[in-house]
């Protein structure tokens, strides 16, 4: 019972006389080539010996048996095929006569290959451009691309874009490999069979190496956010949580908490805090906070008092795009207001500082440090209490 | 590529000439080397290559076929492919008495 070896293969498929002499090389070493993966390539272990390999391209998958066998009777035995490549090896101390020894003759073994390898990379890079294209359409669908990239999802969309490019510039590269292989028989410059495969066989197995883990990491972070994040009913005691309080803004004993109007999964979603995670911005808070004072009506008379408030906080990765962030959260919660109401202001305790009030409605954005902080407050309490909130809970995260 | 009656390639003529007599992949082989003599010892790729591809073309066809072995035989179209390929060949020849007057002279 003999041995198999698994090999990455060493680069690929269309560098023929690199996996001529890659065969030949570990058939010296004792390993013969017994089967071709995408990937991989199967060896069986045996003795050494100086074997010679060639790789015969055809656009059938299938070998005829008339080919085998006139192979055969020049020394040539069939190994294994793999796509359009069909492998054939004989010892060398049988002096087998070349396979090909007209390469404008091999160079017809290539013309369907080359146009079949040309179409397909034609399509493949429609359809790269196609796929990227929408992602980016959806990715700024909104103008707020900063926003979506920290809330998690973009980063999978570019390492797909990547993926995709890089397949891509394969296909490109293999169509005009062959075409380039196929001149050079034309014009009577037979395939080298000996050619160097170790440059290509470490590039190629460093670049397999990076996209297992690139892909295998993008391929855990939606796991880890559905581990990572979570909503809860906010406790009406105080906590330690870096967002702005309503009855910090309010300072009036006698507000009470309203009334929960949405229920599930056992939480209060009117007085909620949700946490959530992304590789940009490991830390994020949504709280939304409601609250009723008994009594007490709104000005235009519409109803009771119920302020309410509500904080997005971001902790960053990246300080640096937290200028993006701010301007991509006033785009997303501006509505119809005009951006120009949004005043930046300057606080000796802040990074950048806006605010926009609207009658009721309070809006202070800010940065300080690693965070970033977004309060929508519904109320009559007065901005600069806000302010001064915004400030004092910002430092919880800005480090 | 479908032959379109240009210049053949060697292999093409070679296989050509050798299956005015009807004869299979192995043979074939050394009936070239020897209409050559020797000059042109032809690889089974390119032999089996250029089989299929002149079977397409109607240049030759499969004579005989008895599962083991496969014959072949050149065809009226193929013959007539390859006598004009000759001429081609022998108006070369005929043009190229200049080099022949260079010799002399030397």
């Amino acid at each position: 019972m003999s041995k198999t070896v698994h090999k990455l293969r060493p680069s690929d498929y269309w560098r023929i006389g690199e996996h001529e002499s890659w065969f030949a090389e570990m058939a010296a070493k004792g390993l013969h080539l017994k089967k071709m993966g995408i990937h991989f390539a199967k060896f069986d272990k045996g003795e050494l010996k100086k074997m010679r390999y060639r790789i015969d391209v055809s656009i059938k998958k299938k070998i005829t048996s008339e080919q085998i066998k006139m192979y055969e009777e020049s020394g040539w035995d069939y190994v294994t095929s793999y796509q359009f490549f069909h492998v054939f090896s004989s010892p060398e101390e049988l002096n087998a006569p070349e396979l090909h020894t007209d390469p404008a003759e091999q160079s017809y073994t290539l013309k369907e290959l080359d146009k079949k390898l040309a179409s397909n990379a034609i399509i493949v890079v429609v359809a790269m451009l196609f796929i990227i294209g929408l992602q980016y359409s959806i990715w700024f669908l909104d103008g707020t691309p900063t926003l979506v990239m920290v809330g998690g999802s973009a980063i999978q969309q570019i390492i797909l874009a990547i993926f995709l490019g890089y397949y891509a510039y394969q296909s490109l590269l293999a169509s005009v490999s062959i075409r380039a292989l196929r001149r050079n028989l034309i014009e009577g410059k037979p395939i080298d069979h000996y050619a160097p495969w170790k440059k290509h066989y470490r590039l190629h197995s460093t670049i397999a190496f990076l996209f297992t883990i690139v892909v295998g990491l993008s391929a855990i972070i939606p796991f880890v956010q559905l581990i990572k994040m979570e909503t809860k009913t906010l406790p009406e005691a105080s906590t330690d949580l870096p967002i702005v309080r309503l009855a910090d803004v309010e300072e009036n004993p006698a507000m009470v908490r309203a009334e929960p109007s949405y229920v599930s999964d056992n939480v209060d979603w009117g007085n909620r805090y949700s946490y959530d995670w992304s590789p940009l911005a490991p830390v994020q808070y949504v709280t939304d906070e409601q609250g009723v004072v008994p009594g007490e009506m709104w000005e235009d008379k519409s109803g009771e008092y119920t302020p309410g408030i509500r904080t997005q906080v971001y902790q960053l990765n990246i300080p640096a795009i937290a200028d993006n962030l701010i301007t991509d959260l006033i785009e997303r919660y501006r509505y119809e207001d005009s951006m120009e109401d949004y005043i930046e202001t300057e606080h000796p305790d802040l990074d950048l500082l806006i605010v926009h009030e609207k009658q009721e409605k309070k809006e202070v954005f800010a940065v300080k440090g690693k965070a970033v902080m977004y309060v929508r407050y519904y109320g009559y309490a007065d901005i600069n209490v806000v302010i001064e909130n915004v400030v004092e809970k910002i430092n919880l995260i800005s480090e | 590529m479908a032959y379109n009656g240009g210049p053949m390639t060697e292999a093409m003529y070679y296989v050509l000439l050798a299956l005015m007599r009807p004869n299979h992949g192995y043979q074939l082989m050394h009936a070239i080397t020897e209409v050559s003599n020797d000059r042109l010892k032809m690889g089974p790729g390119t032999l089996y290559g250029v089989l299929s591809r002149m079977q397409k073309d109607g240049l030759i066809l499969l004579a005989e076929d008895d599962g083991r072995r496969k014959t072949y035989q050149i065809t009226p179209k193929g013959e007539h492919a390859l006598r004009i390929e000759y001429g081609r060949l022998k108006a070369l020849i005929e043009d190229s008495s200049i080099l022949r007057e260079v010799d002399e002279d030397e």
